[in-house]
């Protein structure tokens, strides 16, 4: 080997500078990655790696006036196999038997799963077990290696009343329902779908809390991430109603096999006491999904059990609605309502004959018998006097063709007509005065529904004072006003009374002997070719000056007198058994 | 003749401008090991292997420095056909992984291409020391290209691309370094450049104005200067013939493997999850064991070729730019060193030993971050790998006795 000196500065320079360029490329990429974009990465990442977890918060408890539970929450479960913890000691056999399902399509189906990415995933198989199903597979917890259950909030009734119209229920939220803006809700929430369980839903919903849980790329759960933010989940409030449970219970008892509403509440603060709606269904089978055949039943069925009939129900209001006229009759100063008028038991109308209910007639009638006796012609004649607009503008100080407020979703109006209305309804015919006839006995195009009958009786009962019904307890409920001059309210109030309590009225049948004094209005609403409906509204005064106002109906009861009448008075002598 | 070959007694000089930035890069990569180590025990952990493999690497170092630079030099011919022996004995070699790179005598596997990167420098240096002829004269080239394509061409065989680039690649520095003009290796590179620059045009027109720019300044005569010209013409519409005569799952391979991004669940998963780990590693990294695309195993290769995406995870830019820093710092002290050696064959070998390192250090790194594309070339002494660390700890070894045993010839 020869001795050689080697030197040469510039080689040494290019490969430096070759060197220091290639290394200044890298660390240029580098800096883009890992300063310029990193937020980018991270977001990356952590979509990677962490999943959130959430935690259902239980829902808002449902009371009734004494704090007794009528909502409540019970979880119910899910069926799951995690994959890769089902081994060789599962029993397929003995699973199948409990929950019948086919174990060689479980079999399959764990196996299938096994071997895929996804292994780590809990693959559900049956939903919503059966309290008993659930005990028995836990019992053999060991045969079952990578059995778990997933919890899901549902609700449980543990009163005997029903309230199934006014409580309503839950449902999995929609994809409409999840696609509004700034939505709370997420795939596989609940959501009140139907009466206090919607109006009350922003109350009554928890928020669900979140944990960020690390996961590996197969899925596996590694726990929570601590340096993460974490929501607790903040439970529903609970709301407490004005219903009175024990009242409620000997309500839906009364309406119990008729089809109808009945609705009892305090005019003077608004509480709704009692609220039925009949036929009622089975909040039960809310809980998970509702099996196709009886949704349909519920559906075809002519009763039509899902109807809110305390809201939704239109019924002519019958003789009830004569009190309007009354009220008109009263506040005109030109008529003498002492003035008696003869009913023959009919009423001629140019070429129509107008009947009373009674045929054989009334006799000489002043306002106070007419309403006693419930004349019909009566006010055909002193109806005379007035014209559609008079009668469409008390109706409405009265509370008819409009909601009520009551706190329950899709409440209707009812309807009273006006010229406008008629004209569109009978266009060929337009509007004729022989239709105020009809209209002043509470027949024909005059729809009300029966909560709005009960707050007629509270606008009578308080005289024109009261308040919008309520069902949240001590919950302010707006004033209404309705202005009548006091001897109205005293001659109206009076002739109720005596509707109930004197000989050959009526609602002699809601006469109670003790502990108050109740007033009312029958009405009976032809419905041919079927029975007739029958109404009973009024109130009960008790003697420590407590007030409580009944609306009920029953589809086909025949005559207001014969059937609503007797369960008023039930219900009345219920009430102030309950306030002893 | 052992006395010719070996010292028996010898002041072991340790020259730490060289010995101290490896160790620094040992203490990363065994830094990096624990932390993803994870659950898996001490014993079975990569971690635990490569402390083995640094201890050893350390009696490897001292053996080697009572080896005089004589046997190296006298060897190198027979090193270099031991090893196309022993790569064609590797190509019978049952495969493993789907690559038969690897010789197995019993229990013990080593890969002889690992080797082969430091006997090509052997023995390419003793050619070029050896060399009487002018230096510019036109066969040099060709011949050394020649002595390093026989065992690129078997590693490839294995396959095994990566460690087939090294050989020629290693070639180009050391022919610098004999004094071969710049302008002729140029010449000599730029069809290839031509044929990756015609994939686009854009750039295919800019290395076209760069090759029209080189060719002008080094001045060489008309003549030569429109065939050179000529030729990468040609060499870049090649390109799009041969491009248009692949088969569509051809073309697709070789699309993955210049853009992963074409593939994301396959061949370019590994290098997406990659740069993700090193991007959301910030300036600072997410914190030793903190690393959440390592930990969670969404990159699957991690301790070896993807180290430095640990790296960049965990400890971030910062380190990231320290362990440019550090091979810098021992780059350019072997340069300098080999600068000043009167040791010609030395000389040589420590040229081609930097080149070594630093193409693995560019096509790494650079593979990492997608700008080169996956070869499978690890990182010096960072990556794990028992045969590919001893190559490594050999090489310094040797670069350390040449240094320091500089004195005697």
């Amino acid at each position: 080997m020869q001795n050689f000196n080697y030197k040469r500065k510039s080689t040494v320079l290019i490969m430096n500078f070759f060197i220091v360029i290639f290394f200044f490329i890298l660390l240029v990429k580098y800096f883009q990655i890992q300063i310029l974009n990193h937020q980018k990465y991270v977001n990356k990442s952590r979509r990677n790696s962490i999943r959130q977890v959430i935690q259902k918060a239980p829902r808002g408890i449902i009371y009734d006036r004494n704090g007794i539970a009528i909502v409540d929450n019970r979880p119910i479960f899910d069926l799951q196999l995690i994959p890769e913890d089902v081994n060789e000691s599962f029993d397929y056999h003995l699973f199948s038997s409990i929950t019948k399902i086919d174990s060689n399509s479980i079999k399959e189906n764990v196996l299938n799963k096994k071997s895929n990415i996804n292994k780590f995933k809990a693959i559900t198989v049956k939903r919503h077990l059966s309290y008993i199903e659930m005990s028995r597979l836990n019992e053999n917890l060991l045969s079952f290696p990578g059995m778990l259950f997933s919890e899901l909030p549902a609700r449980v009734y543990p009163n005997n009343c029903k309230l199934s119209h006014t409580l309503g229920y839950l449902r999995e939220v929609n994809e409409q329902q999840i696609s509004i803006e700034n939505s709370v809700y997420k795939y596989g929430d609940i959501i009140g779908t139907a009466g206090l369980e919607k109006q009350y839903e922003d109350v009554l919903r928890g928020l669900d809390g979140v944990e960020f849980h690390m996961v590996d790329k197969f899925g596996r759960d590694h726990g929570i991430i601590d340096d993460e933010i974490k929501y607790n989940k903040k439970s529903g409030s609970s709301i407490q109603l004005t219903i009175d449970s024990d009242f409620q219970v000997f309500c839906e008892n009364l309406m119990y096999g008729k089809n109808g509403a009945l609705i009892s509440m305090n005019p003077i603060n608004g509480d709704i006491l009692s609220i039925v709606s009949s036929p009622q269904f089975d909040l039960n089978s809310f809980i998970g999904p509702i099996p196709f055949s009886t949704w349909n039943q519920w559906n075809k069925d002519k009763s039509k059990p899902l109807n809110n009939r305390v809201i939704n129900g239109y019924y002519s209001p019958g003789s009830i609605f004569k009190l309007v006229t009354a009220a008109m009759i009263l506040e005109n100063p030109l008529i003498n309502h002492n003035e008696k008028i003869n009913c023959s038991g009919m009423y001629k109308y140019y070429d129509v004959d107008m009947n009373c209910w009674n045929l054989d007639g009334h006799g000489d009638v002043n306002l106070n018998e007419a309403i006693k006796y419930s004349c019909n012609v009566y006010f055909y004649k002193l109806i005379q006097e007035f014209n559609l607009d008079d009668l469409f503008t008390m109706s409405e100080k009265m509370g008819f063709n409009k909601k009520t407020n009551i706190d329950l979703p899709n409440e209707s109006s009812g309807i009273i007509p006006d010229k406008k209305y008629m004209n569109q309804k009978y266009t060929s015919r337009g509007w004729a005065f022989g239709n105020l006839l009809n209209f002043v006995i509470g027949q024909g195009e005059v729809i009300t529904t029966p909560i709005q009958v009960v707050q007629f009786m509270n606008i009578i009962a308080t005289k024109g004072e009261t308040k919008e019904p309520k069902l949240l307890l001590n919950s302010k409920s707006k004033n209404i006003k309705v202005n009548l001059s006091d001897n109205t309210w005293k001659f109206i109030q009076q002739s109720l009374e005596d509707v109930v309590n004197e000989k050959g009225g009526t609602g002699l049948n809601t006469k109670i002997n003790e502990g108050g004094i109740v007033s009312g209005k029958t009405g009976t609403v032809e419905n041919p070719p079927n029975e007739p409906h029958s109404w009973f509204a009024g109130y009960l005064k008790t003697d420590n000056n407590d007030l409580l106002s009944l609306a009920i109906i029953v589809e086909n009861g025949g005559k207001g007198s014969a059937t609503a009448t007797p369960m008023a008075r039930k219900v009345f002598e219920k009430y102030i058994s309950i306030k002893q | 003749m052992l006395n010719k070959y070996f010292f028996y007694n010898k002041n072991i000089e340790i020259k730490w401008m060289i010995i101290f930035p490896v160790l620094l890069l040992l203490s990363i990569s065994l830094i990096t090991l624990y932390s993803t180590k994870s659950s898996i025990s001490l014993i079975e952990s990569n971690f635990f292997k490569q402390c083995f493999f640094v201890l050893f690497g350390f009696i490897i170092f001292y053996v080697l420095q009572y080896v005089r630079n004589v046997f190296f030099y006298e060897m190198a011919y027979v090193f270099y056909f031991i090893l196309l022996t022993l790569l064609i004995i590797t190509l019978f070699m049952p495969s493993k992984f789907g690559a038969s790179r690897w010789i197995f005598i019993g229990p013990i596997r080593f890969q002889p291409s690992e080797f082969g990167k430091i006997i090509i420098v052997f023995t390419l240096s003793k050619f070029l020391a050896d060399y009487k002829n002018n230096i510019n004269d036109w066969k040099l080239i060709p011949l050394t290209l020649l002595i390093s394509s026989f065992p690129a061409i078997l590693i490839f065989k294995q396959p095994d691309l990566g460690t087939s680039i090294i050989f020629p690649a290693v070639t180009f520095p050391m022919l610098l370094w004999a004094g071969v003009r710049p302008f002729h290796l140029f010449v000599v590179i730029s069809p290839l450049l031509s044929i990756i620059a015609a994939f686009n045009l854009k750039l295919f027109y800019l290395w076209m104005f760069v090759l029209i720019l080189v060719i002008f300044l080094s001045q060489p005569n008309v003549k030569d200067g429109i065939i050179i010209f000529v030729i990468n013409l040609f060499f870049g519409t090649l390109s799009s013939f041969l491009w248009n005569n692949l088969y569509a799952h051809q073309r697709n391979r070789i699309l993955t493997f210049l853009d992963p991004t074409n593939d994301p669940l396959g061949a370019g998963y590994q290098i997406i999850q990659s740069i993700t780990a090193i991007g959301s590693g910030g300036f600072l990294g997410k914190g030793f064991g903190q690393g959440s695309q390592t930990h969670l195993r969404f990159l699957p290769v991690r301790d070896s070729d993807f180290i430095i995406s640990v790296i960049g995870e965990e400890f971030g830019f910062i380190l990231i730019f320290a362990v440019f820093a550090i091979f810098y710092f021992l780059l350019h002290n072997v340069i300098n060193s080999s600068s000043k050696l009167n040791n010609k064959f030395g000389s040589f070998v420590l040229i081609g030993f930097v080149s070594t390192i630093f193409f693995h250090v560019i096509i790494n790194m650079g593979m990492v971050v997608s700008l080169f594309p996956v070869t499978g070339l690890p990182l010096p002494f960072i990556s794990y790998g028992g045969t590919f660390l001893l190559t490594m700890i050999t090489i310094i070894s040797i670069i350390n006795n040449i240094i320091s045993s500089d004195i005697e010839v």
